[in-house]
């Protein structure tokens, strides 16, 4: 079954990590005890849980916002989604290097910035813009993606509500959250997980542009646990963290199951 | 035709504004790509003297050369993209047609054990690939599988996401004309490959360019499974190729060009079967 190597490396993730990469001998939880007590694994939590807290937000209302300017009828509005959607078919390490060009300190932004007499920013080098300009980056890949679901999820709403609701004298706002964003349920539940889910395993950016820094400000968990596992050498506590990182994505998915199994019934 | 309170533009000028303000989220995330063709045509200098400070030039070349690409790929970089098509292009085949078998069976099979084993798969591919890529690249050196064509291919090749909507599509596949095939004679192979298959199309490039996209856009897993020269894929010696110590922009602008005009012109081709098969996926969770 193909399914095999996928079992075999959750199995393995969970065996391997009470052996020490030398000698294989059981140390139990030693290692997630080392993990938890390492400053620098709290740092990534951190750096995650920020990026997280900061990139779903962002991605979803853009999402939505954008799936309700692109469902309007409009001259070209087939042509502005298909525009929307393209960056999702360029691979990562190419948006990635584009962006990284585009940020740099000789780059078009600051060009920009200098023509509208703006100070000049350091973007990617700066500890407290670099995570942010991944967030753009990473928005800029997937957003219409995301904007899709919503735009199919917005033709699936029935028109008799939306009928019913402009007999009734509801506005646009008014609609938008007793009619729109109700139907929409489904659909949404689905982009937030698989929003945080895509959005947990950045790599390519931290990989090609920061490696982490500045500063550790861009160490998400999937950098670390390569940088830990083979630039480190130290594949016992790498493991630890998938398993980590696992437990996270489990909790996520299910609770996704919850909450659209509960609609179900 | 009077508008439906959900609907942005019910007058004229703001149906004027709703065009407006789509037009330019468009041109917004097109930029970058415009950018980035513009300038793997430009020279150095060009590139250099137009972007910053700012120029009426940041995006229009001033020059047009097509020396970036004949510099790249005089290199070493045409070999990975060969590579990079040569392990897409398998995956893709290959894949679709393991994923189909693997969706067929599923959806003849209707025991208990075949619906335990199919959400045993689903709940499998829910952990997503990229989460047990370092341990199973692991595996993959203990199986002398590294910086080979097979450990890069092999993981692309199966994909649970594929497997359901392929079942998904197979299960509205009338039952009685498997029945009727078999009273006929024809084998569950047959089948598969005389009934299902041709009824498939549309599903079965959906899926096929799922795979394309999947494996075509790895990183991290070729960065893993070793990087010898002679496996490199794009997207690794693109990084390598930013990475150096002389960094010449119009070459990375026209390596990211080559490797991105494969999938978008492929996403604009088969844009209404990807969307379909997305849209059907999102609603149905």
């Amino acid at each position: 079954m193909r399914v095999l190597p996928s079992i075999q490396a959750v199995g393995d993730s969970f065996f391997r990590k009470p052996i020490t990469a030398t000698s294989e001998h059981f140390v139990g939880l030693q290692n997630y005890v080392t993990l938890f007590t390492d400053p620098r694994f709290i740092g990534v939590l951190g750096v995650t849980g920020l990026f997280l807290v900061i990139i779903i937000p962002v991605q979803v209302v853009a999402a939505v916002g954008l799936g309700l300017l692109l469902n309007e009828a409009f001259p070209g509005a087939s042509g502005a989604r298909v525009f929307v959607y393209l960056p999702v078919a360029a691979p990562g390490a190419v948006a990635a290097i584009i962006w990284g060009i585009a940020f740099q300190q000789q780059g078009p932004f600051n060009a920009v910035l200098g023509a509208l007499h703006l100070p000049q920013q350091p973007f990617l080098s700066s500890p407290d813009q670099a995570l942010l300009c991944i967030v753009v980056l990473m928005s800029w890949i997937g957003v219409g993606y995301w904007t899709l679901f919503v735009i199919a999820g917005l033709q699936d709403v029935p028109v008799q509500q939306y009928e019913a609701a402009t007999l009734d004298g509801a506005g646009w706002w008014r609609t938008l959250f007793s009619v729109t964003l109700p139907n929409l349920r489904r659909p949404l539940v689905f982009v937030i997980v698989a929003n945080t889910v895509a959005n947990v395993l950045a790599f390519v950016p931290i990989s090609i542009l920061t490696r982490g820094g500045p500063a550790g400000s861009t160490r998400l968990i999937m950098y670390d646990i390569y940088d830990r596992t083979f630039t480190l050498g130290n594949p016992n506590l790498g493991l630890a963290e998938v398993v980590v990182l696992l437990i996270f994505l489990i909790a996520v998915t299910s609770l996704q199951f919850r909450l659209l199994g509960r609609e179900d019934s | 035709m009077s508008r439906l309170s959900n609907a942005i533009g019910t007058t004229r000028p703001r149906r004027v504004a709703v065009a407006i303000a789509g037009w330019i989220v468009a041109v917004a995330f097109m930029l970058p790509l415009a950018w980035m063709l513009f300038g793997s045509f430009r020279t150095e200098t060009d590139l250099f003297t137009s972007q910053y400070p700012l120029t009426p030039w940041i995006l229009l070349p001033r020059t047009f050369t097509l020396s970036n690409y004949t510099d790249l790929l005089g290199g070493g970089f045409s070999l990975s993209v060969w590579n990079s098509i040569f392990v897409t292009a398998i995956t893709v085949v290959v894949g679709v047609v393991v994923n189909a078998m693997a969706a067929f069976a599923f959806t003849l099979s209707r025991g208990r054990g075949a619906t335990l084993l199919f959400g045993f798969v689903v709940l499998c591919f829910l952990i997503p690939f990229d989460a047990l890529a370092v341990p199973l690249a692991d595996l993959f050196k203990d199986w002398n599988l590294w910086n080979s064509y097979a450990g890069l291919i092999l993981p692309g090749i199966a994909n649970g996401f594929v497997i359901f909507a392929l079942r998904q599509f197979f299960l509205g596949i009338p039952g009685e004309l498997s029945e009727a095939a078999r009273i006929d004679g024809l084998s569950s192979w047959g089948i598969f490959w005389r009934i299902y298959l041709p009824l498939s199309k549309p599903a079965l490039i959906a899926a096929g360019f799922t795979l394309f996209l999947f494996q075509w856009g790895a990183y991290l897993w070729p960065l893993l499974i070793g990087t010898a020269p002679d496996k490199m894929l794009g997207p690794i010696a693109l990084a390598t190729l930013s990475s150096q110590t002389q960094v010449h922009w119009g070459e990375i602008f026209a390596g990211a060009v080559l490797l991105t005009i494969v999938p978008m012109v492929l996403l604009l081709f088969f844009q209404r079967h990807f969307t379909g098969s997305l849209s059907t996926s999102g609603s149905k969770g």
